[in-house]
């Protein structure tokens, strides 16, 4: 067995499972506070890196200013969507909460085309492309900067959830009748976690467009990150890492290993075996709170 | 504040309310808590005693229950409308039957998440200490996940966590359920003690109306919906029929609820 190739394919896989956790943790966040899987968090994505290249590319900023001013877009942009379409549905069957988050990712898809065409746009964070060797593995700059950022973001939410407006944030995933009861702003607290989830999702359209150019096919991140967030457990943080690097790995590994046997493809089959299983065996995930099942 | 020792802190008048635009589950409740009182309000499972604690809170409106008729005044003020949050910042906190703590949050993450938005820090700590000094045995476990306290700890805690958002006004919702009498009795000498020394008016709602009688002052009974008596705690306990059916005399049969119904029909 070819140690420096399996070793190669881990690495990679393990940062490029770092970045899928970064959307994930997006998904974990709004699941958190208010339940609803968010099935636009793909589009989200995809909006976040076309919002820093519509302040670059339209307004000439510097990338260094381009994105968070895309962040700041996007923090709006999520209070909106919370505000104007979520929040209307409180109390609504489980279903048509679904049905709007697939609606504003077909919503959020189409005026992007609209805006910005279809063709693939560059995203030039100035990141070089030569290989970096780690000893004898050659890996990636830009997912290695992604994986790094990635995890930055994960410390960051771990040391916000420990101030008094996290800790009530918890409070609201945990119970939102007693948050109610003791006045905590419930509605407040979920247009948060999904202004947050809209940042993130802008840092992780960043590296992603980066990596494979920003276009339509950013919105179909959903799928990978889904899994993620399913098989570290919906309502777990540290759970979307770990899944996040397992998946990686695993997809890195198998399909590095199969490919060549079956001709190319078996990338997305892990996902979906994965997906599947987990659903099958362990619904609550890898860290899950098993009561999330009855929701 | 002299006004206030003339009007009740809280009244409804007539207050009527419905679940899910049909289900009448309160029809026509009033009653009074007169500033710095002990007021129970008793009654058998689903009398309505809930609801209208919900009513009061404005947590009607996470079960879909609205209040269709009559007035909710506090304060002098008109509630019947305001939010959750708005209510609890006047200064009315329910603690929800059944506990509901935070239960992946640590016993100090509870009270400090129901701490309002505007407290400072140092403010925080001071009424930390003040919810720990009523409930010292929430002090040795500040650091334990709530959800593995005992029920009587979670009880404390719910209190605890109501007092964190400085209420005037508290209402409990059978904080007895599922704990040894003697427990409740701690449980019940400690809201004595909240009462008393931090001037809070308590609305009470038990299903153990004879530990309830002994703490309060007045007493409203609830039955399917209406109040049906209403009287001093004093003169509630020695009722032959709140004595029979709520502190549990003799043995209940058939024969007797058909008398008792018949009776009650007579009082309303």
């Amino acid at each position: 067995m070819d140690w420096i190739l399996f070793l190669e394919l881990a690495a990679n896989g393990a940062v490029t499972g770092l970045l899928y956790a970064m959307v994930a943790i997006s998904i974990v966040l709004i699941f958190k506070s208010s339940a609803v899987p968010n099935l636009a968090q793909g589009a989200l994505v995809m909006v976040g890196a076309y919002a820093v290249l519509a302040f670059s590319d339209w307004l000439g900023l510097p990338m260094w200013l381009a994105i968070p001013a895309a962040m700041v877009f996007m923090f709006g942009l999520g209070i909106g969507i919370e505000r104007h379409a979520l929040r209307r549905l409180a109390g609504q069957p489980i279903i048509m909460i679904l049905m709007m988050t697939l609606g504003l990712d077909i919503f959020l898809r189409g005026i992007t085309l609209a805006a910005f065409g279809g063709s693939a746009r560059r995203m030039d964070l100035g990141i070089s492309d030569d290989p970096l060797f780690v000893g004898q593995i050659l890996m990636s700059r830009v997912h290695l900067t992604g994986a790094a950022v990635a995890l930055m973001v994960f410390a960051a939410l771990v040391l916000f959830f420990r101030t008094r407006r996290g800790i009530r944030l918890r409070a609201i995933s945990n119970d939102y009748v007693a948050s109610w009861s003791v006045g905590i702003g419930v509605e407040q607290g979920v247009a948060l976690s999904w202004a947050l989830a809209a940042v993130i999702s802008t840092i992780a359209g960043v590296f992603w467009g980066a990596v494979q150019g920003v276009d339509q096919s950013l919105s179909l991140l959903l799928l990978k990150s889904l899994t993620v967030a399913v098989l570290g457990g919906l309502d777990s943080l540290p759970g979307a890492i770990v899944a996040g690097i397992l998946l990686g790995v695993l997809e890195s590994v198998v399909s590095g290993y199969l490919d060549p046997l079956v001709g190319g493809g078996s990338r997305e089959l892990v996902v979906a075996v994965t997906l599947i299983l987990t659903v099958l065996i362990r619904p609550h995930g890898l860290f899950g709170d098993r009561s999330v099942e009855r929701i | 504040m002299t006004t206030a020792s003339a009007e009740p802190l809280l009244s409804l008048r007539n207050v009527e309310v419905v679940y899910d635009n049909v289900s009448l589950a309160v029809s026509g409740v009033s009653l009074d808590v007169p500033e710095g009182q002990l007021i129970a309000l008793l009654g058998a499972n689903g009398a309505g005693k809930s609801t209208t604690l919900r009513s009061i809170s404005g947590l009607l409106q996470a079960a879909r229950g609205k209040v269709t008729r009559g007035e909710i005044r506090y304060a002098g003020q008109l509630v019947n409308t305001l939010s959750p949050q708005d209510r609890v910042k006047l200064g009315i906190v329910q603690v929800l039957e059944g506990r509901h703590v935070f239960e992946q949050l640590t016993t100090n993450e509870n009270l400090e998440a129901a701490c309002p938005v505007e407290m400072s820090r140092a403010e925080m700590r001071s009424a930390l200490d003040r919810a720990y000094t009523f409930f010292p045995r929430l002090a040795e476990r500040r650091n334990a996940t709530s959800g593995y306290l005992s029920g009587g700890e979670q009880q404390m805690l719910a209190i605890a966590r109501a007092l964190m958002t400085r209420p005037r006004m508290l209402m409990l919702d059978e904080p007895s359920l599922g704990l040894s009498p003697m427990l409740t009795t701690e449980i019940f000498s400690i809201i004595r003690r909240i009462n008393r020394e931090e001037g809070i008016s308590v609305l009470l709602v038990e299903q153990n109306a004879f530990a309830a009688l002994d703490l309060v002052s007045h007493g409203y009974l609830i039955e399917s919906g209406r109040v049906v008596m209403h009287d001093t705690a004093t003169a509630m306990k020695n009722n032959p029929d709140i004595q029979e059916f709520y502190l549990g005399g003799h043995g209940v049969n058939f024969r007797d609820i058909k008398h008792y119904r018949r009776r009650k029909r007579w009082l309303t």
